[in-house]
């Protein structure tokens, strides 16, 4: 086979597909009634309260509370990797996942003490929008919306393949159209994303974020507690009690850094931490609420719900990894589990215990909507760096209200095709899929967030050298690992589909953040400091942002520093 | 004959077009202009982000600058020409559809004529961008007059 021809070939897969071992893949009907029936209702929901936004009169008074918002974060958060991905690591990979759960609780903590607050008192609209204002650069705010807009594309890749796992469960192997039966479901599946976001007023989307929520702990914490107790792994607590099987896991499942090393490890975690703070659809849910105080509850409570999960996951894949080798064979060795069974581990656990198929299809239904409650916040996301950000800020700046409607319909379509293109046959499992977004998030926008609010002398150029190098070092280990398993410049890589094994080991794809953020931070200071300073006016929005004086309840830091003639906040 | 007259505008090019015919039929009937720029919810929600549309239902548009100068900045060009003719003249600023937005307030503000500007779109762009003006002259009982963009290039 010519490159070329490899390289068409792997944008359309040949027939092998991705079939998860163990899994009963058939049609049955309850669960296809119980899943058709709740993304039925997202539809109602979403239609009702769009009528109800396009009537919509201004509602003086009514704000959005910490929990209601809370409960938001933790739909718009957990997403395929947090419900399937995060058990599917720790089941293959044992004491490597936990970095999942480390990293991603922990992120919430650093977005709590330094920008939770501080993004609500610069008070801005999307994240390219911060980047741009506090720097004073289009061309900062271009690199910012197009890392929005990639950031977006990667992040969904991993929700496309966990809905398109998760469905072959539910309506079995299909194989339309020539493609495989995973293929046909993610086809399936994003075509109803993409649908639903059409379809749905914003206002529904977000009342839809409650629901979503509600459906996917009760599907995963009601499965954890069923097959917990079916099987006699637990009773009350199974979150502690799944300590118990540890013996019989295996060292691989139990045992630290067998797997995983210790760098690789660290450097995981460090990239789902900064990567958490650098997320735009998380931080665009504290540019609203009403004042900061709201900000930071918010974040308690959306890091509560959060947490409800997470301490299950690693109980689940205990559990799943148990079933697993008692009743499919070897979890791990050669061949073992491989990562399709482990990306359904927690339906696999499920369907293992002999639970009635409603029930299993009522697991599998909570990672469909923990899949698409992200992906519509990431698709909305993406589709208002461009229609926003690029292009009524920066080529069409007399853009209407409705060409820029046309302009945001337009992205999300294209964002729903490359999705569905590249996770036709996706390079890795979820949670992977997942983390290259946040290596991208932490390599190029925390970094600017971070001393963007912390730092007033960032100035234009030290941003605009930063962001460069942060895609810098994303993008290398990218194209290292990951791009060759789409049959480009396969040629050059090894058999084990990576170019450099060197690189690979010192910057993983998967957690490049842990070199690029202090390299970014180290280029945007020196630059900072051999340039001219930002103006006055810049240093003083940054210090209303940190200012230890309260502000006004619908105050951002631009108008309080425009407001009154005073002497300026003082440094701090 | 009238007395209050409706003009939607979104501030771009076809919108001001028909200012200048609403305020000569305002100043012959010595009728009170109404500037109304719909914020349009879809848009908001496709550019600026769900959250947004939250605040804008929480009638916090205060807090939106760049939104606030957007809508007054197109009223403002009404008002302005207004003014210069003596016409006494209302700025509004709502939210949510266009179209239901205007039927709404015509409805509500005793409307007995609406000037809008079209931009005489054909074909697909007209298919895809859609016309703000057809879906008004079809849904409001009030006389409309659309004012195309096109006219004034021939």
């Amino acid at each position: 086979m010519t490159p070329g021809v490899a390289a068409a070939a792997g944008l359309v897969p040949a027939q092998a597909g991705i079939l998860p071992e163990g899994l009963n893949v058939s049609f049955k009907l309850l669960p296809a009634i119980l899943v058709s029936g709740m993304l039925g209702i997202f539809l109602v929901i979403g239609y009702v309260f769009k009528v109800a936004d396009t009537e919509g009169m201004w509602v003086a008074g009514r704000s959005i509370g910490n929990v209601e918002n809370g409960m938001a974060i933790g739909a718009n958060w957990m997403s395929a990797a947090s419900y399937l991905g995060m058990a599917a690591l720790i089941a293959t990979s044992g004491f490597y996942g936990l970095s999942f759960v480390v990293g991603w609780s922990t992120g919430y903590f650093i977005l709590l003490i330094f920008m939770a607050a501080q993004m609500r008192r610069f008070g801005k609209y999307t994240a390219p929008d911060f980047v741009g204002d506090r720097f004073n650069s289009d061309t900062a705010r271009a690199i910012g919306a197009i890392t929005t807009f990639l950031i977006g594309f990667v992040y969904a890749i991993g929700q496309a393949r966990g809905m398109g796992l998760v469905g072959l469960y539910i309506f079995g192997d299909l194989g339309l159209l020539g493609l495989s039966g995973y293929q046909s479901m993610v086809v399936a599946m994003m075509a109803i994303t993409v649908g639903y976001l059409t379809l749905s007023g914003m206002l529904g989307a977000t009342k839809n974020m409650a629901v979503q929520y509600v459906i996917l702990i009760v599907a995963f914490l009601a499965g954890l507690y069923v097959v917990g107790f079916s099987n006699g792994y637990s009773t009350l607590l199974p979150h502690i009690e799944y300590g118990a099987l540890f013996s019989e896991l295996g060292s691989e499942f139990s045992e630290p850094f067998v797997n995983g090393g210790y760098y690789l490890w660290i450097a995981t975690a460090f990239s789902l931490v900064v990567g958490t703070c650098g997320l735009p659809h998380v931080l665009v849910r504290f540019y609203t609420v009403e004042n900061e105080r709201t900000a930071r509850w918010s974040t308690v409570w959306g890091l509560g719900f959060i947490c409800l999960l997470y301490f299950s996951a690693p109980a689940f894949a205990a559990f799943g990894t148990d079933l697993y080798a008692s009743e499919i064979g070897p979890v791990y060795g050669d061949p073992g589990m491989t990562s399709a069974a482990g990306d359904v581990i927690v339906v696999l656990a499920a369907q293992l215990s002999n639970l009635p198929t409603w029930f299993v299809g009522f697991v599998a239904a909570g990672g469909i909507a923990a899949a698409i409650a992200t992906t519509a916040g990431l698709f909305i996301t993406g589709s208002s760096a461009i229609s926003h950000d690029i292009y009524k800020n920066l080529i069409n700046e007399d853009a209407t209200q409705r060409q820029q409607v046309l302009v945001g319909r337009l992205s999300i379509v294209a964002l729903g095709v490359i999705t569905t293109l590249a996770a036709l046959d996706p390079a890795a499992p979820i949670a992977a899929l997942v983390s290259y977004a946040f290596s991208l998030a932490g390599a190029v926008l925390f970094p600017m967030f971070f001393l963007g609010l912390w730092w007033e002398n960032t100035n234009r150029q030290g941003a605009l050298a930063g962001m460069t190098t942060g895609l810098v070092v994303w993008t290398v280990p990218m194209i290292n690992e990951v791009v060759p398993s789409y049959g480009i410049l396969s040629g050059v890589a090894g058999s084990d589909g990576v170019i450099s094994p060197l690189l690979a080991q010192w910057v993983p794809a998967i957690g490049s953040a842990l070199v690029a953020v202090p390299l970014v931070f180290a280029v945007t200071i020196g630059v900072s400091l051999a340039t001219p300073e930002p103006p006055e006016k810049t240093k003083q929005m940054v210090r209303q942002c940190h200012s230890p004086e309260p502000m006004g309840q619908q105050q951002t830091a631009e108008e309080a520093i425009t407001g009154d003639d005073g002497p300026s906040p003082a440094d701090d | 004959m009238y007395d209050n007259i409706l003009i939607p505008t979104d501030g771009s090019e076809a919108a001001q077009n028909a200012v200048a015919q609403a305020v000569d039929l305002a100043e012959k009937y010595d009728a009170t202009v109404h500037a109304l720029y719909v914020v349009d919810v879809d848009a908001t929600n496709l550019t600026l982000g769900t959250e947004q549309v939250d605040r804008i239902r929480q009638g916090r548009i205060g807090e939106m600058p760049e939104v606030k100068a957007e809508a007054d900045d197109a009223t403002g060009y009404v008002a302005d020409a207004a003014a210069a003719r003596g016409v006494s003249v209302e700025e509004h600023v709502t939210a949510g559809s266009p179209s239901r937005a205007i039927r709404n307030f015509v409805e509500d503000n005793d409307i007995d004529l609406v000037v809008m500007g079209s931009h005489g779109r054909s074909g697909l762009s007209r298919v895809v961008l859609g016309s703000v003006a057809e879906k008004v002259l079809r849904r409001t009982r009030v006389p409309v007059l659309v004012v195309d963009l096109h006219d004034e290039d021939e």
